[in-house]
């Protein structure tokens, strides 16, 4: 039996030690550096050079209240609205089914750079479509991109479009996998429609929309694209700047690992807590 | 309280008709049984009666009153399924009670009526699980309890048993047909067990391929069967079948002789088939009786005997090569490889399958 767990580990040997070097290995590594002061040359050990400095950053708090809020109002509004096209793309009446099922999930397929192109041209002062749009209901129009608020509106409504298709993809899964006589069975107990769905429906689809709340949790955290694409690395002034893109300047602009790795590490605890207190919240009563 | 009458009922989903023009009338308190085959539409037709299903031709009406056009929950139904279809998100409790709280049901009357089906199936102690922490058969006594918290005037089962063990389904069987008595409510049932539908039935509707081949009470559907298909399904083992060719018709009845040469007379009444056309004996394993002492005596040679006990079953063939069962008490199988039995009692269909009596 030992003998055979040896050879088991053997033969594993290549693969662990790969997963070892280029998965494990940075990240114990990045949590080491973020212990290092990392501006010195050559680096010296200070536990307080970069945490000390992310208690007292006001760019982190920028970043931490900039990713936080397009947390809290993207994520339930996408949810929702991956929940509605859910339910729509499940309903009989629908047909080409087929369609918008791949038009659903196009968004993700689009290339990140392609999609923020569009994105900047739509939300353009003088010739975007959505200025435009505006002007033709007599609205005036809106110069999204040098304020804070329109900006980072423009930030949810890209990452809304994007992923709600691939939310509601998943969730019409959930939707499928549910019973079709549970229905019937609401019918003849002469429950309404919509009280199906908000006492049928809903329960049983629950865990499916903690995953993709979770899913969501964890991809807004690591929000990095939108900004710096779209929003032109976090304009105007650092209103847009997210946690993602903090961490870019810090690691990659300023060569400032130590710092960089402090708050991918505050990135990741702040996902992986925020996931636990939702799945915690949803935790069915037993 | 409702009778239950179907008036030409047809089913047509898209240009495919399923239901062929069913016509039944169920009396008020009436255990009828829907029996068939699979797919001869005998879900189809009992979801039209739900109004799960609606209506491509004809007239249903329950309690005097058509319900063609009339919603579901407002036909004075209640259906419990083959796949119990219990909320699984809710406790047994719940399970109950769901359709009566999202109506507004006064809280005391909902409770009364939920106590009482709970002790009326025994599930008292499972009140507060989860249909997935419950057995198959509890499971169906939720969903039938489900049924009963409605008080409804007709009862609609679709297979309830066929997803439990075969002990389990006897019980069930049997609790069934108990609560029946208890409630006197009109049942309508659905099976593809012929057992369960001649020990249930007050009446059985046998379907196949969306046509009505017969209705009638068990016993009846037993012994005088107006087809050859009503008669291979109710009754098992099932009847044997024997080809033969008619001989003469003469004042006693028709003789027909057997591919073997036996020779069998029958009393008729009605017009009979040309001499030398071909028409099918029936005779059900249990009348088969020792040679000399019935119609007629046929030589067969036994291939396998099974015993159970009480009775055996001798798997036979004739000499012309169909296959026979004959049911004989245990005491009287000897080892002999061929046996002459006599035929006490037979049936004759002709061609078409029709009985000819
Ligand atoms: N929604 C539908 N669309 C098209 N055909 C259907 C539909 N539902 C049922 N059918 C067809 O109608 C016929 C009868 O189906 P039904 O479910 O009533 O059979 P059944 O007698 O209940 O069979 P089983 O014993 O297998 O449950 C079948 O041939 C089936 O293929
Ligand atoms: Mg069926």
């Amino acid at each position: 039996m030992r003998y055979q767990n040896a050879t088991a580990y053997r033969f594993l040997a290549p693969y662990l030690l790969i997963f070892s070097i280029f998965w494990l290995w940075p990240i114990i590594d990045s949590f080491l550096i973020s212990f290092q002061a990392t501006r010195t040359v050559p680096w010296r050990f200070s536990p307080t050079f970069n945490w000390g400095r992310l208690i007292g950053d006001p760019a982190f708090f920028n970043a931490l209240k900039n990713t936080l809020l397009i947390l809290v109002i993207q994520v339930p509004v996408m949810i929702t609205l991956a929940i509605v096209m859910a339910v729509l793309l499940n309903s009989p009446l629908l047909k080409a089914r087929g369609l918008f099922r791949f038009a659903f999930f196009a968004p993700v397929v689009v290339g990140e750079v392609a999609y923020s192109a569009v994105f900047r041209l739509m939300f353009n002062l003088d010739y975007g479509i959505i200025n435009k749009l505006l002007n033709s209901v007599g609205l005036p129009s809106i110069d999204w991109f040098s304020n804070v608020t329109p900006a980072m509106a423009v930030i949810m409504i890209a990452v809304t479009w994007r992923w709600a298709g691939y939310n509601a993809i998943i969730l019409l899964a959930g939707l499928q996998s549910i019973p079709q006589d549970v229905y019937e069975a609401a019918t003849l107990d002469r429950v309404s429609k919509l009280k199906q769905f908000i006492y049928i429906t809903l329960p049983l689809l629950k865990p499916i929309i903690v995953f993709c709340a979770v899913l969501s949790i964890i991809g807004t955290m690591q929000l990095f694209t939108e900004p710096f694409l779209i929003t032109e690395r976090g304009g105007p002034g650092g209103g847009t700047e997210t946690l993602g893109l903090l961490l870019y300047r810090q690691g990659f602009r300023s060569l400032n690992f130590g710092y960089a790795s402090a708050i991918a590490y505050t990135m990741a605890g702040l996902a992986i807590a925020i996931s636990l207190v939702q799945l915690w919240l949803t935790r069915d009563p037993k | 309280m409702a009778g239950v009458l179907l008036n030409n009922v047809v089913k047509r989903f898209g240009d495919f008709e399923i239901i062929h023009g069913a016509s039944l009338d169920i009396a008020d308190g009436e255990f009828v049984v829907f029996v068939g085959p699979s797919g001869c539409g005998k879900s189809t037709l009992l979801r039209m009666i739900a109004g799960l299903e609606d209506i491509s031709g004809g007239e249903i009406a329950i309690g005097g009153k058509t319900v063609n056009d009339v919603e579901p929950a407002d036909r004075g139904i209640a259906m419990v399924f083959q796949s119990y279809a219990l909320y699984p998100h809710m406790s047994v409790e719940q399970n109950l009670s769901f359709g009566l709280r999202m109506n507004g049901n006064p809280k005391a009357d909902t409770d009364r009526r939920v106590k009482k089906a709970a002790e009326i199936l025994h599930i008292t102690d499972l009140m507060a699980r989860r249909p997935r922490q419950l057995s198959g058969g509890q499971r169906q006594r939720v969903a039938i309890g489900r049924a009963i918290v409605r008080e409804p005037q007709v009862f609609l089962f679709d297979e309830p048993l066929s997803n439990l063990d075969a002990e389990l389904r006897v019980q069930m069987r049997v609790e069934i047909s108990r609560l029946h008595k208890e409630l006197g409510t009109t049942m309508i049932y659905v099976t593809h067990d012929q057992i369960e539908a001649m020990t249930l039935a007050d009446r059985i509707v046998v379907l196949r391929g969306g046509h009505v081949e017969q209705i009638g009470r068990p016993l009846d559907l037993y012994s005088d069967p107006d087809n050859q298909f009503v008669a291979g399904f109710v009754g098992s083992p099932k009847m044997n079948f024997i080809t033969a060719r008619v001989l003469e018709r003469g004042a006693s009845g028709v003789t027909v002789e057997l591919a073997g040469g036996t020779r069998l007379t029958q009393p008729l009444n009605g017009p009979a088939p040309e001499p030398g056309s071909k028409v099918v004996v029936g005779v059900r394993p249990e009348h088969f009786g020792h040679a000399g002492k019935g119609d007629a005596d046929l030589s067969v040679t036994i291939d396998v005997v099974e015993h159970l006990g009480g009775t055996s079953f001798l798997y036979a063939s004739t000499a012309a090569g169909d296959d026979i069962v004959i049911q004989r008490d245990a005491a009287e199988v000897s080892d002999a490889p061929e046996i002459t039995v006599s035929i006490r009692k037979s049936y004759l269909f002709d061609d078409k399958g029709r009985r000819l009596r």
